[in-house]
């Protein structure tokens, strides 16, 4: 979502197709069982919000 | 990271009074599209009062940068339209002052749906709002995304007349 921004100088890396490069270390950063893990907390957050908001 | 747990996250927000608006991928996901996202993105009121209340909500969340973990968002930080992109106890979390062509949370308000979070109301920014943004992007990873939003929108739309 973020478009380039250089608001805070040397706090933020994206790739010129828009690509969030902090974000892409931060996952290999991670063991691959920590990255599943980071795939299901998504699911489990989003499925719950859902849950609580069927009609919308 | 205790763990990655966009609810947890998103009620630490809530339960502090920040005012925000869930943007991007999370955005999309909880109006129904298939949106593979790892990060929370949320613009939120750039005022005086509740960037207290986010700074006392990253106290808790032990919010700091991705790109300088040993550095955590201030005031200044907060005050710029600029992108915070951080690393907290609950997952990524970015927190953006504006987006698109400088968009503020003041300009993206009349465009949200009202979610609950358990006890709480959470903004969430609308889907066809969400498009029209990756429209004006137009980066390759917004245009990729185009399809799967505008085929969500197009299906909750023809459901809603059913």
């Amino acid at each position: 979502m973020a478009d380039y921004d250089d608001g805070v100088e040397g706090l933020v890396d994206y790739a010129e197709d828009g690509e969030d490069l902090t974000l892409i270390r931060w996952m290999l950063s991670l063991t691959p069982e920590e990255r599943l893990m980071a795939v299901q907390g998504c699911v489990n957050s989003i499925e719950a919000i859902r849950k609580q908001n069927a009609g919308i | 990271m205790q763990g990655f747990d966009y609810l947890a996250l998103l009620r630490v927000l809530a339960q502090n009074e920040v005012e925000f608006i869930v943007v991007g991928g999370v955005s999309a996901a909880l109006q129904g599209g298939p949106a593979n996202t790892l990060d929370l993105d949320i613009v939120y009121r750039r005022d005086a009062a509740n960037i207290q209340r986010i700074l006392v909500a990253f106290q808790s969340l032990a919010a700091r940068f991705r790109m300088r973990p040993e550095l955590s968002p201030n005031v200044s930080h907060l005050e710029s339209t600029g992108h915070k992109l951080l690393i907290t106890n609950l997952g990524p979390l970015d927190v953006l002052g504006s987006i698109g062509k400088q968009l503020t949370y003041e300009d993206l308000i009349e465009h949200t749906v009202e979610m609950n979070v358990d006890e709480f109301r959470v903004r969430v920014l609308q889907l066809d709002k969400l498009i029209q943004l990756k429209e004006e992007l137009g980066r390759e990873k917004d245009l990729a995304m185009l399809p799967t939003l505008r085929a969500t929108l197009a299906e909750k739309r023809r459901l809603a007349l059913k």
